[in-house]
């Protein structure tokens, strides 16, 4: 189906119906196991309880819609709510407790980046697994995947991010951050504390219990010749596979292109993902942005309207850590595992000479894309349908 | 056309990103082109133009021509000048950037530049010009950037749509920025070098490149694909960076050397110094100058890796004669190799006398 026409057709109808029509391109081959308890949403922040019900994934193949409409096997990790690649939250010091269910044909896996008791080696088809269990660590972002044949099962979609918040996260000052107290530096410190105080920082501090200002975005690639030569049990995995790849779409939360924010006729093929990708908040209102890379490529994420503030990364075992020099950058690199936490201030755009514009009206907006131009396509052209999307800024804080 | 979407600036809202109806086909395919007034618009201090032009061809040490295209200023001698030329401004100023597309359309994004949505240079959420527009901007942040056309991305800026651009604190060229005290700390420089990194893939130049719209509308044109040939500095392939005087620079004992390093490749760049330096500036934005980063002093040798567009400002003093060698490698964003089996290095040097 070509791509542009969907959209055609899907444009006279409502936008339910349309989101409707592409969730159907998102569906497993099989039927998933029986919804036991619905887990809780899981980019909401979980209670302050230790204990969490048992979470339940299940590793299912499908075929999934590209922006260009070419259709595409893939495997996921999904939630018995249907949900594919879904973000998991915790809170530090629960106990974490999953289980896998391995519905390919194939074996699978499970392990989380920096928490190495998290892993399952093997889950053979057909089989159910319970990761170890264990207390969620130090408070950032971490990254699941499937470490099985690595890294084909990654690159065919078996990953996802895993949340922490942490249990004290304020920092002397009093100010919220997303990190564990025991983690921040003095930098880390100064960033957070500047937010409503800095002059040029006038507004909110950066709000933890606002999902409008913690954002994922989960980067990854897909090569469909390898997908396709997967399906057909064609496996390359290790430096053979690395040596082959060249991804043709390029997503963020598995979505690409005009599919990554919202538009003001025609939805994206999936609104509640690009809702989610999509930052928006007036002038004041810092927001986190948790950047991971999922695939094979190093990407140069390059943010328009804003520099931002590069808050963490993951050590030599994968363990997040705050930085004791908080760059200002409008590109930064994210290499293959890499996770960094980006905080993007949401100032006064510095470069406009009447502020507020009299003339051109909010909300201003502003691409992030990446910036090794090749992720900017679909399908070998189609720009700019690759990893690419948008932050608006609504207001200024104040008008005169 | 209603009255309410219409400013005071005559501008149709509607008919560009900021108000028109953003479909799947005006993200990509057929984004918005117009040749609107500034909004908005000062009286600029300082005015730049740029002609855009596309018969560029280089020829390279080993024959072979590759195709570019470039931002020409028309004031400037120099026709399809590669890279475009330098556009030059002090903090503070009202700049004006009045592009001429000729023939077909594109925009300017001054990267880095954090202006308005319309003054940004990306169609999909502004437009794209059509005829002519002038660019508006006031830059805050003294350092290292650089401008390039922001239509069919992937191809415009890899055929040479590209030129460095600096601001300068109003003190000028010397100084990296305002301090009210003397002999502030990595405040002042004697030798300038702006090193734009380039790679070129003679397929995307010649073959690719015949069009300029190229996989705009959903042709698989293998731009996901890119596997450079090809290695410059500052427009000098590889082969003579090494002494070529618009690269390799001459510093005398005493003096304080700032090389500003941009990007401007598909490749992740690997560069080492064969002396210490000092990272003062990362992305325009001065290190040191908020509480919460500092500058980083590199070791002799230590490889400092930037990926697309990046720019990082390093600053040395030139203590004793002899040479510093600084060696740059384009490494694949996939597999991390040398590019061109590992034929895509550029070594340069600062001789110090």
């Amino acid at each position: 189906m070509d791509r542009r026409d969907f959209i055609k057709i899907g444009a006279g109808a409502t936008t339910v119906t349309l989101a409707a029509a592409a969730q159907q391109f998102i569906t497993p081959q099989a039927t998933p196991l029986a919804v036991v308890t619905p887990p809780p949403s899981p980019m909401s922040l979980s209670t302050l309880s230790t204990t969490v019900a048992e979470r339940q994934l299940v590793i299912e193949p499908v075929e999934k819609e590209m922006i260009d409409g070419k259709m595409v096997y893939m495997v996921f990790y999904f939630l018995t709510t249907g949900q594919a690649q879904p973000p998991l939250r915790y809170r530090e010091g629960d106990l974490v407790s999953i289980s896998i269910t391995n519905n390919d044909i194939v074996p699978h896996g499970f392990a989380i980046t920096g928490i190495p008791q998290a892993t399952i080696a093997a889950i053979p088809p057909g089989e159910t697994r319970l990761v170890p269990s264990f207390a969620a660590p130090v408070g950032g972002s971490y990254l699941y995947h499937d470490p099985y044949d690595a890294p084909l099962n990654r690159i065919l979609g078996l990953h996802g991010a895993f949340i922490v918040d942490p249990a004290l996260g304020t920092t002397v000052a009093g100010s919220p951050t997303p990190f564990s107290r025991a983690m921040h530096t003095p930098q880390i410190a100064a960033v957070f504390d500047a937010f409503g105080r800095h002059p040029r920082f006038p507004g909110d501090s950066w709000k933890p219990q606002d999902p409008a200002r913690d954002k994922l975005w989960l980067f990854s690639q897909t090569d469909s010749t390898i997908n396709a030569r997967a399906a057909a049990g064609v496996r390359i995995s290790g430096q053979a596979l690395i040596d082959a790849f060249l991804p043709d779409y390029f997503h963020i939360n598995g979505l690409s292109g005009f599919d990554t924010a919202v538009h003001t006729s025609t939805a994206s093929a999936d609104l509640a993902a690009a809702e989610a990708i999509e930052p928006v908040g007036r002038q004041g209102q810092p927001t986190l942005l948790r950047v991971m890379n999922a695939g094979l490529c190093t990407h140069s994420a390059h943010i328009h309207g804003n520099h931002l503030f590069e808050c963490t990364e993951p050590d030599a075992s994968g363990v997040p850590y705050c930085e004791t020099n908080v760059y200002e950058r409008d590109v930064w690199i994210m290499r293959p595992m890499d996770r960094k936490d980006m905080l993007l201030p949401f100032e006064r755009p510095p470069d406009i000479p009447v502020w507020p514009p009299k003339q051109e009206p909010f909300p201003l907006r502003y691409v992030m894309h990446c910036h090794t131009e090749m992720s900017q396509t679909a399908g070998g052209g189609n720009y700019p349908q690759g990893l690419v999307t948008h932050w608006k800024m609504t207001s200024p804080i104040y008008t005169f | 056309m209603c009255a309410d979407t219409v400013s005071s600036s005559g501008i149709d809202w509607t008919k560009t990103g900021v108000k028109g109806d953003t479909n799947f086909q005006t993200f990509g395919c057929n984004v918005f082109q117009e040749s609107p007034p500034t909004p908005d618009r000062l009286t600029p201090d300082i005015s730049f133009v740029r002609q855009v032009v596309s018969s560029g061809q280089l020829t390279a040490p080993n024959g072979a021509r590759l195709r570019y295209w470039a931002f020409e200023d028309p004031a400037n001698p120099v026709k399809t000048p590669y890279p475009s030329p330098l556009i030059r401004v002090r903090e503070g100023q009202v700049v004006h950037v009045k592009l001429l597309t000729a023939k077909n359309q594109h925009t300017i994004h001054h990267h880095g530049i954090e202006p308005s949505t319309m003054n940004d240079g990306v169609g999909h959420v502004s437009f794209e010009v059509k005829n002519e527009y002038t660019y508006q901007w006031k830059p805050s942040n003294p350092g290292t950037y650089f401008y390039h056309c922001h239509r069919n991305t992937p191809l415009h800026f890899e055929m040479g749509m590209f030129g460095g651009l600096i601001v300068d604190p109003p003190e000028g060229p010397g100084y990296l920025y305002s301090s009210p005290v003397q002999n502030a700390p990595n405040q002042r420089y004697q030798v300038e070098r702006l090193w734009v990194c380039d790679d070129m893939d003679i397929r995307w130049h010649n073959v690719i490149g015949q069009n300029h719209d190229a996989g705009q509308c959903g042709e698989n044109v293998g731009m996901n694909r890119f596997e450079p040939q090809y290695f410059l500095i500052n427009g000098v392939f590889n082969n003579y960076t090494l002494t070529d005087q618009k690269v390799a620079a001459t510093a005398r004992i005493g003096e304080t050397v700032l090389i500003r390093l941009l990007n401007a490749s598909y490749s992740i760049l690997r560069v080492t110094f064969q002396t210490t330096v000092t990272c003062v500036s990362c992305d325009g934005h001065r290190l040191g100058k908020e509480a919460w980063n500092a500058p980083i002093v590199f070791p002799a040798n230590t490889p400092i890796e930037l990926t697309s567009a990046a720019r990082l400002d390093f600053l040395f003093k030139a203590t004793r004669p002899g040479v510093i060698g600084v060696k740059i490698e384009f490494l694949h964003w996939i597999t991390r190799r040398v590019q061109d089996y590992g034929r895509g290095v550029a070594k340069t040097q600062i001789v110090v006398s």
